[in-house]
């Protein structure tokens, strides 16, 4: 993508989560977002294969005790 | 008069607790001014929790671990009765917080006195505490200077000998990267080791909290009151508490301890380069290791992080963008627009770096590397350099820390003060595999003791 095509998604997406940006404010966050998409092309770079599911916080339920029968 | 002298004093009434408080209280209101570490003094508290100790030894009853030491805490934390800020000017709306942060209740419970409030990058989404709403705090050490973030009030409190003890925050290195500038001990524990509740979030899947000192044992004594299972916290993954405190004497014989070569060795000054060298000659470490993916570790936990923040505070980016600090919330919008694929990916990735990252510590017990590639540099930087090469200032003094803390392992920054830096202060990461915090601070210890690492509290202020 060209710095003219993520202006573009930014207007997009900040419109479709109705985030207000006026000209200069969309074009530094342009910015920033093009050079996280350098970033993420790393990432997309490294073989996962489908069964790498992602880390996790959620928990089911707390881990039980030492007292409770297994 | 440092952490075990304090606590001794208290112990044995050569000081009461109250004296402490109110020689701490005088202190902040001296230099505070200079170093702009605190938002706000909690003084009625401090006094009134100070009297309890003192009452309490009046009775003849055995005191707590850290009765009487006086700390401080990012406002961040929840203090009952006060507005948890986070650094924004957003929150002033928020009401008062109804109880105390859980690790608040239990430095309180441990006889700890709470002496105030410190300041912060907003939100934490920043490495130098440049704070546009509150002002920057200023490293004791050269007042032009950054005190680093996002903790950069608490470095800054403790370095300037205000406080003994703060707590803090550290998702990307906000812990560590604050000990480091600021010339203090900091300890980020293993993710999930302490509780979270009671404080504002950044990023959920990657925050941790932890404490700043002016020595070892006071975060040895720190850590060790503040653990606890948490099953309210949905992050707080220790289901008992490991004390390190009987273990902290130990020293560092037959450990397995390398040096960080490769991504940490070339992102890191010589300075920095010169500070990891005194700590590995003085722990017997002399061989190179490779961290595995330590730059995609970066990527992903800088992906995940500008995701996760900027979806927290969207509602907020969508009404009263023009109230958040001017120099981070472009990067909460970007981050707020992200396509999903890219954090998605990184938290897959991050499964499988962690596996990589855990399979080293088959090796090694204790790996070392600088906390951040140069010193603290003057206040409104834009860049930094870094053997020869031009870095954007803000994001690269985390550029050594986002690898660790993303995998979650427990990191000690000890305070060193290496040759080429103007006698400014440059951390050291001690690092250990998950829940081997004890191994972090026995080598801390070691380098007390060796005099290798050491506060020092700067005679102006």
């Amino acid at each position: 993508m060209n710095e003219e095509q993520v202006l573009a998604y930014v207007k997009a997406t900040a419109t479709l989560l109705e985030v207000p940006l006026d000209a200069a404010r969309a074009r530094a966050v342009a910015g920033h977002l093009g050079r996280t998409a350098a970033l993420a092309r790393m990432l997309d770079a490294v073989p996962l294969q489908v069964h790498d599911e992602p880390a996790e916080i959620y928990c089911p339920a707390p881990f039980p005790g030492e007292e409770a029968a297994p | 008069m440092k952490t075990t002298d304090l606590l001794r004093a208290v112990a044995t009434g050569a000081a009461s607790a109250r004296e402490v408080c109110d020689a701490t209280l005088a202190r902040i209101e001296a230099s505070n001014p200079q170093v702009n570490a605190f938002t706000e003094a909690t003084a009625a508290r401090a006094r009134a929790e100070a009297d309890a100790v003192d009452a309490r030894r009046a009775r003849g009853e055995a005191l707590p671990p850290l009765a009487g030491l006086p700390y401080a805490v990012k406002n961040l934390f929840d203090i009952e009765g006060m507005t948890t800020l986070a650094g924004s000017r957003v929150n002033r709306d928020l009401p008062p917080a109804t109880d105390d942060a859980v690790l608040v209740q239990r430095l309180q419970a441990a006889g700890a006195v709470l002496v105030g409030a410190l300041n912060m990058d907003e939100y934490a989404y920043g490495f130098t505490t440049e704070n546009t709403h509150y002002g920057p705090s200023r490293n004791p050490h050269d007042l032009t200077r950054i005190a680093g973030g996002s903790s950069g009030g608490s470095g800054a409190a403790v370095g300037a000998g205000q406080v003994p003890l703060a707590l803090g925050s550290d998702t990307n290195g906000s812990i560590r990267v604050p000990a480091s500038l600021c010339g203090t001990w900091g300890l980020k524990p293993t993710f999930g080791r302490l509780s979270r509740r009671g404080t504002y979030p950044f990023v959920h899947s990657i925050d941790h909290l932890g404490p700043l000192a002016d020595s070892v044992e006071a975060l040895a004594l720190s850590y060790d009151a503040m653990q606890g299972p948490d099953a309210l916290d949905p992050g707080c993954h220790a289901l008992r508490v490991q004390p390190a405190l009987p273990g902290l004497g130990q020293g560092v014989a037959g450990l397995r301890i390398g040096v960080l070569g490769g991504y940490f060795h070339h992102n890191a000054s010589a300075p920095a380069r010169a500070a990891v060298a005194a700590a590995a000659r003085l722990l017997g470490a002399s061989d190179t290791v490779t961290w595995p993916d330590a730059a995609l570790g970066r990527t992903a936990a800088f992906i995940i992080t500008a995701s996760e923040g900027g979806s927290l505070h969207l509602a907020d980016l969508r009404t009263r963008a023009e109230d958040f600090e001017p120099l981070s919330v472009d990067r909460f919008i970007a981050g707020a627009l992200q396509p999903a694929h890219w954090s998605i990916r990184a938290q897959r990735f991050r499964r499988a770096y962690r596996d990589r990252v855990n399979a080293l510590f088959q090796d090694w017990d204790l790996l070392l590397a600088p906390a951040t590639p140069v010193s603290a540099p003057v206040i409104g930087s834009e860049t930094i350099d870094i053997n020869g090469t031009t870095h954007p200032c803000r994001p690269s003094m985390g550029l050594l820390t986002q690898p660790v803390s993303f995998a979650g392992c427990p990191v000690v920054a000890a305070p060193l003060w290496p040759d080429g830096t103007g006698g400014m202060p440059l951390g050291v990461q001690l690092i250990a595999a998950p829940w081997r915090e004890d191994l972090c601070l026995r080598a801390a210890m070691a380098l007390q003791e060796a005099g290798v690492a050491f506060v020092s509290t700067p005679k102006a202020l």
